[in-house]
């Protein structure tokens, strides 16, 4: 499993998007706990943020959805939706963590958080600081997580599904996996993390996450 | 980057390739039309009115004009004018010492008294210069010769070139007579014993040696082809006359101010004097727009040659800059750039005030360029790029008018379907409940429990039959309602709204939505170019009913799943479910407007399975593709809907 995770880094490169600067300093203050010798930018503004990611991609980015365009204009949820949208358009890698408790929004860019190969993760404000810097560092790791509310039921992708009749039915390893559905192994990776998130596993101390990922996908009926 | 560069252009490309045919079309056209000379007139009659309104030049005080006019000749008494009375005229201004004094009065027999006073005073004064004309020009069959015993390099020929629609615009510096014999005229006379006597002797061109050069200023030949010309008669050596502007562009003075000593004598010394009738009466004149006059059209003949002398001495001694033209492949390259420009008007913006704004604001810069480019001597082609530039920007405005009728119209058509389908409601529901009513009213047979929950049946039939009314008709053209509260943003990408119609089409509360186990939701980008939005409308409704129906009539259905993606030019869409569809009964009962379960009030409208497959096979007609539902193996039924990306 640990193949799958990337080692967190300790001097990681983050940038913080947010309009209002009180919540920024907080923001910055809790990551500093855990990653004190991260390099921090901040951005007040979406055209702010794209061009600080245009001169070099940080290692995660921290974002508010409710941010303005630029200086002086009113800050819109709409504005960071497409702050996202032109993101991960164009850094299919980039590690993202939404701060927002509006997941009815994000709805809409979920076909685009599903091809997104950067770990993404989304966090409401009113979390706890612990939960929070495990929502970082997961998404550090490249991994995905989305709150519940954001699906009807048990959604699966049919690359996904494919993907876990391979590995517990035909119990092929990554390589091959990526061989059979002619993609890359990257991409069978990143698969197994959103197939995670679809399941409702995470990381856990002392648990084989992909032995529960089996466990979990023959409970629902995913592969016999 | 080089893939999205390139994505971008592939993406563009196609684009133009449908929208820019038209447009490419109209350049063709324009450029045809120039061509053969359509638009020569325009152009030739717009240089006239840049020129007229440039703003006043100085006077060009190297040129004195001495005009015959009508007083003068009241005064001699006699027409033509006697040689005594011209050879006496002639030596007062040589007594002031004249650089060149130029006779632009013919003189090809003499006329008494003083017949042979002429011959033996231009032997005399070798800066005169006499005149004659050729026959160089289908017009002009009769040559008039010059006066009889004149020296050759004392003679210039005075014929005039105009142009088709009579005007003066270009002026003749040499040619050949029939015996192939060379002849300078008397521009050119006038202009090269000038310019020697300061230094500036006439050369060939260096860039076409057939052209006149003094010093560095060399005088391009007009060709056939040169400007807004097409096919113009280029015979002999000739140029453009960039005539020099303001009311008084010379000083004029007459045969009596000489007489009568008139005049300053440092207006002579050392100066161009050029001798002619100015008379209204015994007419020499020439059609010109170019000048700004009392007289619109009308020249004295000698003021012309004036024009056609300073402008090359000024273009020699003063860098003043002759008419110049930009050669042919560099005019048409202009007139395509601004019919591109137009073009990508319409790219730039969707709205047609825009474009009408932004075509305004074009037409002036492009005007304005022109105009200053006439200022500082170039005549570039404003009528073609005009032409181009408008006819494609208005063009594109037209057609986004005509898609905004479409839309409307499509908008009146589907508000019509509704119509149909809430009348078909209305028919199938509370119609029958109170046929059925009345019919058991009239046997008496009704206790008053029965007839009150009847009554009370038809209440909620005909509620649900105007809620669906409601709904379909408070939403606005780039949203759609679902369900109560819940409404979607159309401007967004389609594969995003499916993505929310999804997830929020199975929080419905359908029977067989509660047996799924697995959703699949496999949506990408569609492509949306030419879907207008009560189209985009449609679909959703198509996806959204399409799902229900999975919910209503999938008995154990374990899967839902939405597919959209292109697929070898075409979009698909797919709603597939392993449910058991009971054929025949389920349609029909849900024709009849019965709901099988669903709490919402809208299903006896919307998800009527008759009325859905209509309205879907509607959808496929409209857009150009194909509706079906296939069964799905082993069980279940896929609902299809397919139509190429781009029809139009």
């Amino acid at each position: 499993m640990q193949q799958l995770i990337m080692p967190t880094q300790t001097n990681p490169k983050i940038l913080v998007v947010d309009d209002h600067a009180s919540v920024l300093e907080g923001t910055v203050n809790s990551i500093r706990q855990q990653y004190a010798e991260a390099k921090i930018s901040v951005a007040q503004t979406a055209e702010k943020a794209l061009g600080i990611v245009k001169e070099g991609q940080p290692d995660l980015m921290v974002v508010d959805l409710c941010i303005p365009q630029r200086n002086g204009e009113s800050a819109k949820i709409e504005t960071g939706l497409q702050l996202l949208r032109d993101l991960m358009q164009h850094y299919p890698t980039l590690n993202l963590m939404i701060q927002s408790a509006n997941t009815a929004s994000l709805v809409r860019l979920k076909p685009a958080i599903n091809a997104h190969e950067g770990g993404f993760t989304i966090a409401a404000k009113s979390l706890s600081l612990p939960d929070m810097l495990t929502r970082v560092d997961w998404a550090l790791q490249g991994l995905v997580f989305t709150p519940k509310e954001m699906r009807s039921g048990l959604e699966m992708k049919s690359e996904w599904l494919q993907m876990l009749k391979l590995a517990f039915e035909g119990g092929l390893q990554d390589k091959a996996i990526a061989e059979q559905m002619n993609i890359s192994e990257r991409t069978v990776r990143h698969y197994w993390t959103k197939i995670q998130d679809a399941l409702g596993i995470y990381p856990d101390e002392g648990k084989n996450i992909r032995i529960h990922t089996g466990i979990r996908a023959r409970q629902e009926g995913l592969i016999d | 980057m080089q893939r999205i560069l390139w994505q971008w252009f592939q993406r563009e490309w196609q684009v133009w390739r449908v929208g820019a045919l038209p447009g490419l079309a109209v350049i063709g056209l324009v450029v045809l039309l120039r061509g053969v000379g359509a638009l020569q007139f325009l152009e030739l009659t717009l240089l006239d009115s840049f020129l007229r309104s440039r703003p006043a030049e100085p006077m060009d005080e190297r040129i004195l004009i001495v005009g015959i006019d009508d007083a003068d000749i009241r005064q001699i008494g006699q027409y033509p004018v006697p040689d005594r009375e011209i050879v006496s005229l002639l030596e007062t201004i040589q007594a002031h010492q004249p650089s060149v004094v130029g006779l632009d009065i013919f003189r090809d027999y003499t006329i008494p008294p003083g017949q042979t006073e002429l011959a033996k005073a231009f032997k005399k004064s070798k800066n005169w210069v006499a005149i004659e004309a050729l026959s160089l020009f289908t017009g002009d069959r009769v040559a008039t010769p010059p006066p009889a015993t004149v020296p050759t390099e004392q003679v210039g020929f005075v014929n005039a070139l105009v142009d088709r629609d009579g005007f003066l615009r270009r002026s003749l510096l040499s040619a050949k007579d029939a015996n192939e014999d060379f002849h300078f005229s008397l521009t050119a006379q006038l202009a090269k014993r000038y310019l020697e006597a300061h230094g500036k002797t006439l050369d060939n061109g260096i860039r076409d040696p057939e052209a006149f050069r003094f010093g560095k200023t060399e005088l391009h030949r007009f060709q056939a082809n040169t400007g807004g010309y097409v096919g113009a008669d280029d015979g002999a050596n000739q140029i453009l006359i960039n005539f020099r502007s303001g009311q008084r562009p010379f000083r004029t003075i007459s045969l009596t101010d000489i007489k009568n000593g008139n005049f300053k004598p440092e207006w002579i010394r050392d100066r161009i004097v050029l001798v002619g009738i100015t008379s209204d009466v015994q007419k020499d004149l020439v059609n010109s727009a170019a000048i700004v006059k009392d007289n619109p059209g009308l020249v004295p003949g000698v003021e012309a040659q004036a024009h056609a002398v300073s402008q090359i001495v000024s273009a020699v001694l003063d860098g003043r800059s002759l008419l110049n033209t930009l050669s042919d492949p560099w005019e048409y390259l202009w007139i395509v750039a601004w019919g591109l420009l137009g073009l990508s008007l319409g790219r730039m913006s969707q709205s047609p005030l825009r474009i009408l704004l932004g075509l305004g604001a074009t037409s002036v810069v492009l005007t304005g360029a022109c105009y200053l480019a006439i200022l500082g001597g170039w005549w570039l082609p404003v009528v073609p790029a005009f032409m181009a530039m408008f006819l494609n920007g208005a063009g594109l405005t037209t057609a986004l008018f005509y898609r905004y009728g479409q839309n409307l119209q499509m908008g009146i058509a589907q508000r019509q379907l509704v119509i149909n389908q809430t009348f078909d409601a209305i028919h199938s529901g509370p119609l029958q409940t109170l046929s059925s009513l009345l019919r058991t009213v009239k046997s008496q047979s009704l206790a008053p429990e029965a007839l009150l929950l009847e009554l009370q049946k038809l209440d909620d039939e005909m509620r649900s039959v105007w809620e669906s009314v409601r709904q379909e008709v408070l939403i606005q053209d780039h949203q759609m309602r679902l369900g109560s509260n819940v409404t979607l943003d159309l401007d967004a990408p389609l594969h995003e709204t499916f993505a929310e119609l999804f997830y929020v089409t199975l929080q419905r509360d359908l029977p067989y939505f509660k047996t799924l186990k697995i959703q699949i939701p496999d949506v990408e980008m569609l492509d949306e170019r030419f879907l207008a939005m009560p189209q985009k409308q449609m679909i959703c409704r198509f996806v959204e009913e399409s799902m229900c129906n999975v919910g209503k009539h999938a008995i154990g259905a374990t899967f839902l799943r939405l597919v959209c993606r292109q697929e070898q030019g075409e979009n698909l869409i797919q709603i597939i479910d392993d449910g058991q569809m009971l054929d025949g009964k389920a349609l029909e009962l849900s024709a009849k407007g019965l709901s099988l379960g669903d709490g919402s009030t809208q299903n006896v409208l919307r998800f009527s399975a008759r009325g859905g497959t209509r309205q879907a096979q509607e959808l496929a007609h409209q857009l150009g593709g194909s509706f079906q539902r296939l069964q799905n193996t082993p069980t279940g039924t896929i609902c299809q809907l397919k139509w190429r990306a781009k029809r139009r």
